[in-house]
């Protein structure tokens, strides 16, 4: 099937009301053939409830969501073929085996060549003949990651796929999530944790009580100019001698005679020169991450209210 | 007497699955942490420390009862957060709420709004049926109803796994604080800095076996610290290999196309370092932190090999 290029997936003014204030409300996001993006909120905040809308699980109150130009609540059968999908809480079907499951869903999805289940079971070390409902958590997943990928289809969503699982099996399943975005997979994916986002995705959308309120562009958040270092000194002396040296100070803790400051990159050997003589307890970067952003804009958001 | 006693517990479940002679001890107000890859067993632990599963060898105990004989008894001392959270359907959150307070027969209604308060459930997540609850909500559900009775023993089975990372440390806070009022607390995870900051003791579990414990802080405040430093050009690169100083540097790694060293020092000598750095025209330097996560990540490997079952 032809793919579009421009908004693979389109989200147009999708609100879905639960009442209480629950609910997403004019929610509009463009996700392009190729880009890999994430979605990050606070629990409770809409994540699930978009990602069930783009597989036309729920009927929305107003707007609209399309995958390849079709309107998800009328074309769920054909979206369904394009799309991998890991849900958040994964619910079996009444089967005894993994294998069983997994030979369901083929069938379903008219797959008749499993040799890349196959190697995706070898790679995630998963013992497919385990029975369904004794599965531990991450056997699960690993399950639920072999269905959703074994079809090859070009869109794969995924609904916090690495949450519970140990960092280990967390690195297997984005190593697995990359590759299939370096083929060229067009990848939508929620999460808890801003740091695999960072490795992995081309932007980052935040939610926050149903309203997406920032888009962030990773490229920008890790060719950021500045660098943050945090230093503690071991007298007072020092630290007053220091905090006096016109450096952009971010965060000052008087009482451990520590400071942050934020420096251009093209500046550290003046900082090391200005430090050079100073009694020094210690120094390190504090990194800026995705988290940091956002935090910066959820207490923004904050003050407005 | 220990708080929480686990001894020589062994549960086959076959095929080399479940827990082999695995013992340790709480003490009164400690925070133990247990970590292991998932399918090490931590679940399966915990599960006979909450009398729900029959020992095959060995027993466990909680304030001095066996878990499995004195159940009863035991259940409304401990506060219990499932590593897979299933909460009854066609119940409202206010319904579970209700029910779980005659279950451990507790009404104890400061606590529960203290803790309905911490974890931010609003009324209208909790009037709506537990059936249509995000899994992030359904987590800060259990968390509640866990610690409602103000239980003195705690056990905590990954209870942030899915919790929003405010939340998580909205979690982390309230364990200390709980820690301080003297609570014996259990913590599996796999979030390393969440078992950073809480215990005292951590306890490494794989295949079923307890293959180390030790005392958390003799990793905390490690003072040798790693950096990363690149030069602007070869020149200096070079004459820093040559020229420094081996007693207070050590050379990890170096990478001459990128012109980037890796360097260990302790804090102690920090002041030479910077004096050291000064005579060089450096292009980056950062700092690597040596985690929890980095020092465990080899009790991780796992060896198996499946497939070809098609």
């Amino acid at each position: 099937m032809e793919l579009k290029e421009e908004g693979l997936i389109e989200i147009k003014d999708l609100t879905k009301d639960y009442g209480n204030e629950r609910g997403i409300f004019d929610i509009n996001l463009n996700i392009n053939k190729g880009e890999m993006i994430g979605f990050v909120g606070t629990n409770g905040s809409g994540k699930t409830t978009t990602i069930r809308s783009i597989l036309g699980f729920i009927k929305p109150t107003k707007g609209e969501v399309y995958v390849n130009g079709m309107e998800s609540w009328k074309n769920q059968d054909k979206i369904a073929k394009l799309v991998g999908y890991v849900p958040g809480e994964i619910a079996f079907p009444d089967l005894k085996t993994g294998v069983n499951f997994l030979k369901s869903q083929a069938e379903y999805k008219g797959i008749t060549d499993l040799s890349y289940a196959d190697s995706l079971i070898k790679e995630l070390q998963l013992d497919p003949k385990a029975n369904l409902k004794r599965m531990s958590k991450g056997m699960k997943q690993k399950t639920a990651l072999v269905a959703a990928l074994m079809a090859d289809s070009p869109i794969i969503i995924l609904d916090e796929p690495t949450t519970g699982l140990d960092p280990l099996m967390r690195d297997a399943f984005l190593n697995i999530i990359k590759r299939e975005h370096q083929k060229g997979k067009t990848i939508f994916m929620s999460s808890h944790m801003f740091n695999e986002m960072e490795d992995t995705c081309d932007k980052v959308a935040l939610i926050s009580n149903g309203h997406i309120i920032d888009i962030a562009d990773m490229k920008a958040i890790k060719n950021r100019n500045e660098v943050d270092f945090k230093i503690e000194f071991n007298d007072a002396e020092s630290f007053n001698k220091f905090i006096k040296m016109n450096f952009k100070i971010i965060r000052i803790q008087e009482k451990y005679n520590q400071c942050t400051i934020e420096i251009n990159k093209d500046n550290i050997n003046d900082l090391f020169l200005k430090l050079d003589g100073l009694n020094v307890k210690f120094i390190s970067e504090v990194k800026y991450t995705l988290e940091k952003h956002f935090k910066k804009i959820m207490e923004g958001n904050n003050d407005e209210k | 007497m220990s708080i929480i006693e686990v001894n020589h517990l062994t549960k086959d479940y076959g095929s080399g699955r479940g827990v082999f002679d695995v013992s340790f001890k709480i003490e009164k107000g400690e925070v133990f942490g247990f970590l292991g890859p998932n399918g090490a067993g931590k679940s399966t632990t915990i599960r006979h420390l909450m009398g729900f599963s029959h020992p095959g060898l060995g027993n466990t105990k909680i304030l001095g009862m066996d878990s499995f004989k004195d159940y009863d008894r035991i259940l409304n001392k401990v506060g219990y957060i499932p590593g897979e959270i299933a909460l009854p359907q066609g119940l409202t959150g206010y319904q579970f709420i209700d029910m779980m307070q005659h279950m451990y027969h507790v009404n104890n209604k400061e606590m529960l709004d203290k803790m309905l308060n911490l974890f931010e459930l609003k009324e209208n997540e909790l009037k709506c049926d537990t059936k249509h609850m995000s899994l992030g909500v359904k987590r800060k559900l259990a968390i509640v109803t866990a610690f409602m009775s103000d239980p003195e023993v705690l056990i905590l089975d990954e209870p942030t796994s899915g919790l929003d990372p405010i939340m998580q440390q909205r979690f982390i806070d309230f364990v200390i604080e709980e820690k301080k009022r003297g609570k014996t607390i259990l913590l599996s995870s796999h979030i390393f800095s969440e078992v950073d900051a809480t215990c005292d003791r951590i306890a490494i579990i794989k295949d079923g076996r307890i293959v180390d414990e030790f005392i958390s802080n003799d990793l905390k405040h490690a003072s040798l610290k790693q950096y990363r430093i690149r030069f602007n050009d070869l020149n200096d690169y070079e004459k820093f290999i040559n020229e420094y100083d081996k007693n207070i540097i050590n050379i990890l790694k170096e990478d001459k196309e990128k012109l980037v060293l890796k360097i260990t020092c302790e804090d102690k000598n920090i002041n030479n370092v910077i004096h050291c750095f000064t005579k060089y025209n450096l292009k980056e330097f950062n700092n690597i932190k040596e985690t929890l996560e980095d020092y465990f990540m080899h009790f991780y490997k796992e060896d198996k090999e499946f497939g070809g079952n098609f």
